[in-house]
């Protein structure tokens, strides 16, 4: 029980990060705290409710294209709001450009309303993830493994896009200082735009790979949201590493939590963030302050 | 603070415009008399989330605090008058403080943890106070009674009409949005005002911005609370939606559509959100959406909401903010 416990939770702390890694990079960049990544992620588990029995159902192959078609879908659409709606309140009071990504929330919670009904939709796991593998007397499930595992090539490909290509580059010198790309003569815009798209395929991709491990139902949006910027909070904004480190903090302590304290979980990952915020007010570091 | 004249003459200096608002509240109250009792009910729930906005709208437009959580406090009294009436006893006559208190209380706790961030970082931690809050009052079947919420332990309305409640809960709000304007023009509220404004010049002046922070969020916390109270005793009910994130978001947008930076935004944006969603759902099935592409047009092309375009029509208060 405890290593099934142990491995839901590092598939949810992976799904975590990856959606908080997208609310960083974008809050990096555009100072922006997109309230809509949640709203993301339910609509690339949707989008992947709909292609895996469209691509080779039931194969491993399959599911991955699913998933990252549907990841390549979310992001067109998380362009489409950039350049309508985002573009047009860059420099506008912040709680105005989080009020625009909250009327995102809305639109998108009753346009999937709409389209695929209120009740919860469960999307098949592929088959040769069904199992579990049995080392001793523990058995540890496939699917959350091999989630974890996709994630952490994600997480492999993301760092090595920071650190060693030129959009990495231009990525972390629009976080560090904007106006000073533009005067090199790049793009601001572009940027922008491109650092969206990426946070918005990281969200879609963490939808639909947790789609066939839960409900898929439009009240994805918020439960997502609220854990993404606990991990964020006890991360740090900005802080890849932290956001990492925080969504497997809380991933775990949620799912083994669950185990001791059944009713209590999430007033232990409370209890985390407010010891982290504590502990940093004394002097870590004064990044959270600003 | 204590002698009584210093309080009268910071009522006085308030300086209300009783002339506009006095008729105003008249036809209120002749409206919920003559109308039927359905409209009473409507009027009440117009009043109470008015008292709500407006309470959020201390912190947003005055300490440019943005809450993400505000239905925290709104649930605490919710849930701090029926638990005081369903664990511990008390008629609900006496109950009616205990919702306020326990709600600035949660208020003191989750302030005291949230004042030591600013901006965005405040606005996460005070979403996520509000949904543990949510959490707890969802998953503790013993105590709060769960998701069912807890129904059935008192008349509702104290046992007054519909318009009789409606009459209480009006004169409520009046009275406490008018102590709200009284903290807003009083030495505090310009304490408030300058740390939202200039956090570091105020600290540099001396004033403890966490602290005068802390207890701009308890007040609001508070009044917040009279506001769940009101309406648990309306409904005569308690659910853990009253903490929900919908209500939080619901209160952003009646702020927004109201207009920040004005006292008077959060009480005009609760009235038309809540006649337009008691209204437009029975044209439109798909309320959200409408609300999502109109709150989406406020904010690209009209950032001062509806006391904005009155002032441009040359309708609001003179020189006021």
């Amino acid at each position: 029980m405890f290593w099934i416990q142990l491995v839901n939770g590092l598939m949810e702390g992976m799904t975590l990060f990856l959606i908080a890694s997208g609310l960083t990079l974008i809050f990096g960049v555009t100072r922006i705290i997109n309230f809509a990544h949640g709203s993301l992620y339910m609509l690339g588990a949707f989008m992947t409710y709909e292609l895996v029995p469209l691509i080779a159902p039931g194969t491993l192959g399959g599911f991955f294209a699913a998933v990252l078609i549907a990841g390549l879908a979310v992001s067109v659409l998380g362009v489409v709001f950039e350049m309508l709606a985002l573009r047009r309140i860059y420099g506008a009071d912040g709680l105005m450009q989080l009020i625009v990504t909250v009327a995102l929330v809305l639109i998108l919670r009753d346009a999937v309303r709409m389209i695929w009904g209120p009740n919860s939709l469960s999307v098949p796991m592929p088959d040769p993830l069904m199992g579990a593998l049995q080392i001793g007397q523990s058995y540890f499930p496939l699917f959350p493994i091999a989630v974890f595992a996709a994630g952490l090539v994600v997480v492999g490909a993301m760092i090595w896009t920071i650190y060693f290509t030129r959009a990495g580059i231009l990525l972390r010198a629009g976080t560090d200082d904007r106006g000073m790309v533009a005067l090199c003569g790049v793009n601001e815009k572009l940027i922008f735009t491109a650092v969206f798209a990426a946070g918005a395929f990281l969200a879609g991709l963490a939808g639909g790979l947790a789609a066939p491990y839960g409900e898929v139902n439009h009240l994805l949006d918020t439960t997502v949201i609220v854990s993404a910027f606990i991990v964020c909070v006890i991360g740090g904004l900005g802080n890849l590493y932290g956001a990492l480190a925080g969504a497997l903090v809380v991933g775990i302590t949620k799912a083994i939590g669950v185990m001791y304290f059944p009713r209590l979980s999430m007033v232990l990952i409370f209890l985390i963030m407010a010891l982290v915020l504590i502990a940093r007010s004394m002097g870590r570091q004064g990044g959270s302050a600003r | 603070m204590t002698d009584p004249r210093i309080l009268w003459a910071q009522v006085a200096r308030a300086a209300v415009n009783w002339k506009l608002i006095a008729p105003l509240l008249i036809a209120v109250e002749a409206l919920n008399w003559l109308a039927p009792a359905s409209t009473s009910t409507m009027l009440t729930e117009i009043a109470i989330l008015a008292l709500f906005a407006a309470s959020l709208n201390l912190l947003m437009s005055f300490g440019h605090m943005v809450s993400f959580g505000h239905a925290a406090y709104f649930g605490l009294g919710a849930y701090g008058f029926t638990l005081a009436v369903v664990r511990a006893g008390l008629p609900p006559e006496a109950a009616l403080l205990a919702g306020p208190m326990v709600a600035a209380l949660g208020g003191l706790i989750f302030g005291a943890l949230c004042v030591r961030l600013t901006e965005i970082y405040f606005a996460m931690l005070t979403l996520a106070c509000a949904q543990i809050t949510y959490t707890v009052l969802f998953q503790w079947y013993d105590f709060t009674g769960g998701d069912t919420g807890i129904t059935g332990f008192m008349t509702p309305r104290l046992g007054l009409s519909e318009a009789g409640y409606a009459s209480f809960a009006l004169w409520t709000v009046v009275l406490a949005v008018l102590a709200l304007w009284v903290i807003v023009k009083s030495p505090l509220g310009l304490m408030i005002r300058a740390v939202g404004q200039d956090r570091a010049r105020a600290e540099a002046l001396g004033l403890g911005a966490r602290k005068v922070q802390l207890t701009a969020f308890v007040i609001a916390a508070f009044f917040a609370g009279i506001a769940g109270t009101l309406y648990a005793v309306l409904h005569g009910s308690a659910f853990p939606d009253y903490a929900g994130l919908s209500l939080t978001l619901d209160g952003l947008i009646m702020v927004v559509l109201g207009g920040l930076n004005s006292f008077a935004g959060g009480i005009w944006g609760a009235v038309i959100y809540q006649l337009l969603s008691t209204f437009v759902p029975k044209v439109i099935h798909e309320w959200e959406l409408v609300l999502g592409f109109v709150l989406l047009g406020i904010c690209l092309a009209m950032p001062h909401g509806f006391v904005g375009l009155l002032k441009r029509l040359g309708l609001g208060r003179k020189g006021g903010k």
